[in-house]
């Protein structure tokens, strides 16, 4: 198995700091998907972690500058890595300022991420940074349930409105109630709904789009984001 | 007796040392001088040693005279002796910002004779906040390192050295400073095997150019306390003033130390030593009561007369290879019986008879992990310290895996 890849754009390392920092905030610990075109963030569907599952996609040539990757073997051409999510986000946030920075598959005793940058420095010479991650590398019978989620049929799909609003709104009514009530229709109307004992507050989102597409029933929310070169989905299972 | 007062922004690196000082241990010994007020801070298993000496320029008034107390035929001078507890004096300190903003003086006074030190803020739009805090007298440590004759030493801006430490996260608990003559590099220590869920190792590597002077003897690689180097650099980057490195092999303390005109900076870390196969090494930290200055000297003194009565009692102490190898204060101390790896009985108890004058010293360990464990001799030494009284210095050598403790 062999992993080798090389980021020298600036906005390309930043990005991807960006995204490690938000599955860093999303799970403890995600399985890495290395494959000849894509690089997976995974966090699959165990009780530990809620219920909650992640899939997050990247194509790998809108990043790297450099990517070469042997997989266990020709016919399985992928590598399966289970990390601390919080790690690689750490380490890639040292690279603020990098000229280049290196990730490559390593064994120093135990299988490592290793992450190597290039700092510029005030001086002439430039600084050389390394973090050794420590990885689990997940044998060929356990890929199975790190497979994409099928998205199941849905019964509503709506288009969110400005993110910032949102967060905003679910983080104030996180210190009221523990429980999150959704409620969205096909006429772009979403709720937002928390109700304890003494107080119950909705905040009422309209003329959202909805786009032409499946529908699922009531047991699971999927979000789905697309960004650019990124795309996350992420799945909460609902209580009833 | 002391009175001296400054300003806000003094206030502000005041404060700064005290919260460096603070990481060593909890409590703080304010000692003045003719040279200046120094305050001193010893960790529990005396494997780091803090002083920040403040000149009297520094401040915007200072006086300091000595209490004479007439005993018997002799008439002695003591110091202050003041030992306050960190709990105590670091909420005084807190919100250096703040205490900058609206202090426009402060004022510390203390004498002998109330055992209390006051200090006072006076702020803006006329409030005056005042602190009496409590003392302990107790005669200060001290430590006789000469960092000048370490044939290693780096003088780093503090920028730099706070650009490395961000890599590491604060449960690192020990890092590594490897050096050749072509390069430096800060590393992250750990002994334990890796698994999925260790800390991330991490490098950096920072070439002979970044330093405002590179000095370096031979290679070597030393490792010590992540936390007390923390505490030194926020302190440093309050002074805008570049940090010198003092240091020589493993085993060997090193200095962390700043030096500008209106003060004086040391830290005195001890640094992991090779394994117990290397040969002996010469003295390291020497500790000793500051009553006579100008008598404080290492010597090599190799008699070995023991003390009557003396009991031989393993020191509870922290001492690596008997327990895990830490340079930081455990929580609780205990009682371990440090010695079982060394081979020989190490230490021989001196009793407490004030009329002789004792003398223990410490057999020689022929493989044992040489004179560089402090520790064990530091916590015997205590109770033998607390018992001397202000007309006597002590002196603790250590040399070639033989100690001496000798009391005139």
């Amino acid at each position: 198995m062999k992993f080798r890849a090389k980021i020298v754009d600036a906005a390309c390392l930043n990005h991807f700091t960006r995204v490690s920092a938000t599955i860093a905030k999303l799970a403890k610990t995600c399985t890495l998907r290395i494959s000849p075109q894509k690089l997976n963030f995974i966090v699959s569907d165990k009780a530990a972690s809620g219920g909650v599952s992640m899939w997050c996609e990247l194509e790998q040539e809108n990043f790297f500058s450099e990517f070469q990757m042997e997989g266990v073997s020709a016919e399985n051409n992928a590598i399966y890595l289970e990390l601390l999510s919080e790690n690689l986000s750490r380490a890639l946030k040292t690279a603020q300022n990098a000229r280049a920075l290196k990730i490559k598959l390593t064994n120093k005793h135990f299988p490592c991420l290793t992450v190597s940058i290039e700092l510029l420095s005030v001086s002439s010479s430039s600084r050389i940074v390394t973090h050794d991650i420590p990885v689990k590398v997940i044998p060929r019978k356990l890929w199975k349930d790190l497979q994409e989620p099928t998205v199941p049929v849905s019964d509503v799909s709506i288009y969110l409105p400005v993110l910032k609003t949102m967060k905003s709104i679910v983080e104030k009514m996180k210190n009221i109630s523990n429980h999150l009530i959704i409620e969205a229709n096909l006429s772009g109307e979403l709720n937002l709904k928390i109700e304890t004992e003494l107080v119950c507050v909705t905040t009422h989102f309209k003329d959202l789009g909805n786009p032409q597409s499946d529908i699922v029933r009531n047991k699971i929310i999927h979000f789905d984001l697309l960004h650019e070169d990124v795309s996350l989905q992420y799945f909460i299972p609902a209580f009833s | 007796m002391l009175k001296c007062g400054m300003s806000g922004s003094q206030v502000k690196v005041f404060g700064k040392a005290i919260q460096a000082l603070s990481r060593i241990s909890d409590e703080l010994w304010l000692d003045p001088s003719e040279k200046g007020l120094a305050l001193r801070s010893v960790n529990s298993c005396r494997s780091a040693y803090g002083c920040v000496l403040f000149s009297p320029v520094f401040f915007q008034h200072y006086q300091w005279s000595t209490s004479v107390k007439v005993n018997e035929n002799d008439s002695t001078t003591s110091n202050l002796n003041c030992k306050l507890g960190m709990k105590s004096i670091l909420p005084i300190f807190r919100c250096l910002n703040s205490l900058e903003r609206n202090v426009e003086k402060c004022k510390i006074f203390t004498s002998s004779d109330l055992c209390k030190v006051v200090i006072q803020f006076f702020c803006r739009h006329g409030i005056r906040r005042t602190h009496n805090v409590c003392f302990q007298e107790s005669q200060p440590l001290q430590v006789i390192f000469e960092k000048n004759m370490c044939s290693n030493m780096l003088i780093i801006q503090p920028r730099v050295l706070a650009e490395a430490v961000v890599l590491f996260t604060s449960s690192q608990e020990e890092v590594t400073l490897a050096v050749t003559p072509l390069s430096v590099c800060l590393k992250s220590s750990s002994d334990e095997p890796m698994d999925l869920t260790s800390s991330v190792y991490s490098e950096m590597f920072v070439g002979p150019d970044e330093f405002d002077f590179f000095q370096i003897g031979a290679d070597t690689e030393i490792t010590f306390c992540f936390k007390e180097l923390k505490g030194m650099l926020t302190f440093s980057e309050a002074t805008h003033a570049p940090i010198a490195i003092h240091f020589d092999f493993p085993g060997k303390p090193m200095a962390l130390s700043i030096d500008d005109m209106l003060l004086e900076a040391n830290f005195i870390l001890a640094t992991l030593a090779d394994e117990p196969s290397r040969a002996s090494s010469p003295p390291s930290l020497c500790l000793s009561q500051k009553q006579k200055r100008s008598d404080l000297m290492c010597s090599t003194n190799n008699n070995s007369k023991t003390g009557k009565n003396a009991t031989s009692k393993a020191p509870g102490c922290i001492l690596r290879k008997a327990a895990p190898k830490r340079l930081y204060p455990n929580e609780t101390q205990t009682d371990i019986p440090a010695l079982e790896n060394c081979g020989s009985p190490i230490m021989k108890r001196v009793n407490e008879d004030i009329s002789e004058v004792p003398e223990s010293s410490v057999s020689n360990t022929e493989e044992g992990p040489g004179s560089s464990y402090l520790s064990f001799l530091a916590c015997s030494l205590e109770q033998f310290l607390l018992t001397s009284d202000n007309t006597s210095t002590t002196l603790l050598t250590v040399w070639q895996q033989q100690v001496t403790v000798k009391r005139t």
